[in-house]
This record gives structure tokens, C-alpha cells and sequence, in this order.
């Protein structure tokens, strides 16, 4: 399958510029679902750092904002 | 392109992380220090002393609408001396903040760290299901990631301050991030799915961590005034529904840029 989301010669930008008036996801479907799949491992990977991984280093620096976001915590 | 909307993403949470680290300061971080000075009475001397400037700025700002007193309580924060957090009756490994920053470079960036996170997660969430977050819906987006965030596991585990009583850590994690799981699922059944069945099936979901109830701790006496606990899980839910909001909003705006930039 070809790669719809890059590349595009300068002809077509006018057309991709249409489409995303409508919809902002111009990307292909599976690229579209390698971008989601790859930002969810990372938010969740950056979150769990931040909230609720079980290190006294990382939880001293973020106490108050695991306090504050309500992540379990102590 | 892929990097793009992982950039876009990243652009929404850092800029919603700044905001938050201000609302907390305002509205949050008073309420903790305020209850720090109730934990476990009376600490050991490096903890009594790294409190003492506090003391002052958290008696001071406990009137939270003083942005005189913000700013004081903001300026202690800023000090090197960094408050230790040694929370009695807990063995705790060697800990300190990272690089020997200040409490509220910690938090800073912990708040970025943790902003760009749930921007990732929300535009994962968006891009995996095939829902595009736009400006126009984008608060709608933000206000759905509250209610699965923190609105909803707060039923069963309410925000806590320091020295609340609470179950075993582990076990409320565990609760914690299966609520968020469940919740998220059935809020996307209930919004994004048509269908009766749908909308009954994302109801279940939602409901079913608070029927079977998140662990709680066998004893709730507490040192910590309940007017401080009752003013914190207001003001930690009223500060996530604006980070929340505002990361919606922002990534709405940073997904309409890249697009148009393509």
C-alpha cells in the first residue's frame, strides 16, 4: 500500500489543504494508526513516569503534582 | 507526518503543563503545605527546618485569593532549600528531588513531564479510534479526558492530601489505572458509539470499578483538618478540569496548524 501521508508533489497540496478544512487527520489509516498506537505507548510511559512510578527520587520531585492530580500517592 | 502529530501533541502538553504549574501554585500547592505542617506532628529536625519558611507562606496563604501572598508563597518555593518530604511511620530509600532543583522546579517539571503524557494519550486516544480533536471540539475532548482522568476514579479515591489515611499504595494504583481504563472505554461507547447497546455497555464500564470499590484504608483518623481535605479535592478536580480543558483546546489548535502546514 502506498504511503498517502508523505511526499506529496506540489500540485496536490491544494487538494490535501481541502481536505484537512474538514478533517484535521490527513494521514492514511495506517499511518494514522501507528501515530496513535506510538503517542499512547509514550503518554502512557511519560504518565506513569510522572505519577506512579515507585522511585523516591521521582516521587520527592513530583509530590505536589501527584497530589494535586489526584495519582494515588504515599 | 507521524512525528508531526506526536509533535503537536507534545507542543499541546508542554504549553497546558505551564499553565497548570500556575494554576496549582495559586489554588493546590497552599492547601499541601498547609497540610504538611499537620503530618505526623512533630518531625524530626531536618524536616521541622526545611518547613520553617513555609510555615509563614502557607499560614499566610491559606486566604488563597491574596495574589500578594501567592507570590510569597511562590518566591519561598523558589528557594533552593528544598522541604523534605519524609512522610512517618514509611521507610523510605534515599530520596531528594532530581538534580537539586527547587520544590517548584520539581514541579514544574513534573507538571511538563505529566502534560505532555496525557497530551499523548488523548491524541492516541483520538488518532487510534478515528475521531479527529479540532478547535471546535476540543474542550469537549479535554472535558471527556477529566471525567476519565480524574473525575471518575475520584469517586472511589478521592484527591489526597499528605497525611491522609489510605489503603495499601500498590492496590490503589492497581484500582486506579483499571478505573481510568474502564472509564475512558465507556466514555467512548457511551459519546462515539451509536447504538443503544453501545451506550448500555459503555454505562457498565464506567460503573463497573466503583461497583466493586476501590481499596480502602481500615483506619480514617486523620491529624489533617477536614476542611483542608474538603478545599483540596475541590480545588485539585477545579484545577485538572482546567488543565483539561486546556489541553483539549490547545490540541485542537496544534492539530488544525499541522494540518494545514502539511
Amino acid at each position: 500500500m502506498p504511503d498517502l501521508g508523505k511526499g506529496f508533489p506540489d500540485a496536490c497540496t491544494e487538494v490535501v489543504m481541502a481536505v484537512s478544512n474538514t478533517s484535521s487527520i490527513t494521514l492514511s489509516a495506517s499511518d494514522r494508526l501507528i501515530a496513535g498506537v506510538l503517542a499512547l505507548l509514550l503518554g502512557g510511559f511519560l504518565v506513569f513516569g510522572a505519577g506512579l512510578a515507585n522511585s523516591a527520587v521521582l516521587h520527592d520531585t513530583a509530590h505536589d503534582t501527584r497530589h494535586s492530580y489526584g495519582f494515588p500517592c504515599h | 507526518m507521524i512525528v508531526r502529530y506526536l509533535l503537536a501533541a507534545l507542543v499541546a502538553g508542554l504549553f497546558s503543563g505551564v499553565l497548570m504549574t500556575a494554576a496549582q501554585e495559586a489554588r493546590v500547592v497552599p492547601l499541601i503545605l498547609h497540610a504538611e505542617q499537620f503530618e505526623g506532628g512533630d518531625e524530626a529536625a531536618p524536616a521541622t527546618e526545611g518547613a520553617t519558611p513555609t510555615t509563614e507562606g502557607a499560614a499566610a496563604t491559606h486566604e488563597h485569593s491574596s495574589l500578594g501572598a501567592v507570590l510569597l508563597d511562590m518566591a519561598s518555593s523558589l528557594s533552593p532549600v528544598s522541604v523534605a518530604y519524609a512522610h512517618d511511620g514509611e521507610d523510605h530509600e534515599e530520596g531528594g528531588i532530581m538534580f537539586g532543583m527547587s520544590r517548584f522546579s520539581g514541579t514544574l517539571l513534573a507538571n511538563l513531564v505529566t502534560g505532555a503524557g496525557f497530551a499523548l494519550l488523548l491524541a492516541g486516544f483520538s488518532l487510534v479510534s478515528g475521531h479527529p480533536i479540532t478547535v471546535a471540539n476540543g474542550a469537549l475532548w479535554g472535558a471527556a479526558g477529566w471525567l476519565a482522568v480524574h473525575m471518575l476514579p475520584a469517586i472511589g479515591l478521592p484527591p489526597e492530601l499528605p497525611g491522609f489515611p489510605a489503603a495499601d499504595l500498590t492496590q490503589r494504583q492497581i484500582w486506579w489505572i483499571a478505573a481510568v481504563v474502564l472509564s475512558a472505554a465507556g466514555l467512548y461507547l457511551l459519546f462515539l458509539k451509536p447504538g443503544i447497546v453501545a451506550k448500555i455497555a459503555g454505562l457498565v464500564l464506567i460503573a463497573a470499578p466503583q461497583v466493586y470499590g476501590a481499596p480502602q484504608p481500615s483506619d480514617i483518623s486523620s491529624a489533617v483538618p477536614a476542611v483542608l481535605g474538603a478545599e483540596f479535592a475541590v480545588a485539585a478536580l477545579a484545577t485538572t478540569l482546567f488543565f483539561w480543558i486546556v489541553l483539549g483546546l490547545s490540541l485542537g489548535f496544534a492539530n488544525e496548524k499541522i494540518a494545514k502546514a502539511a
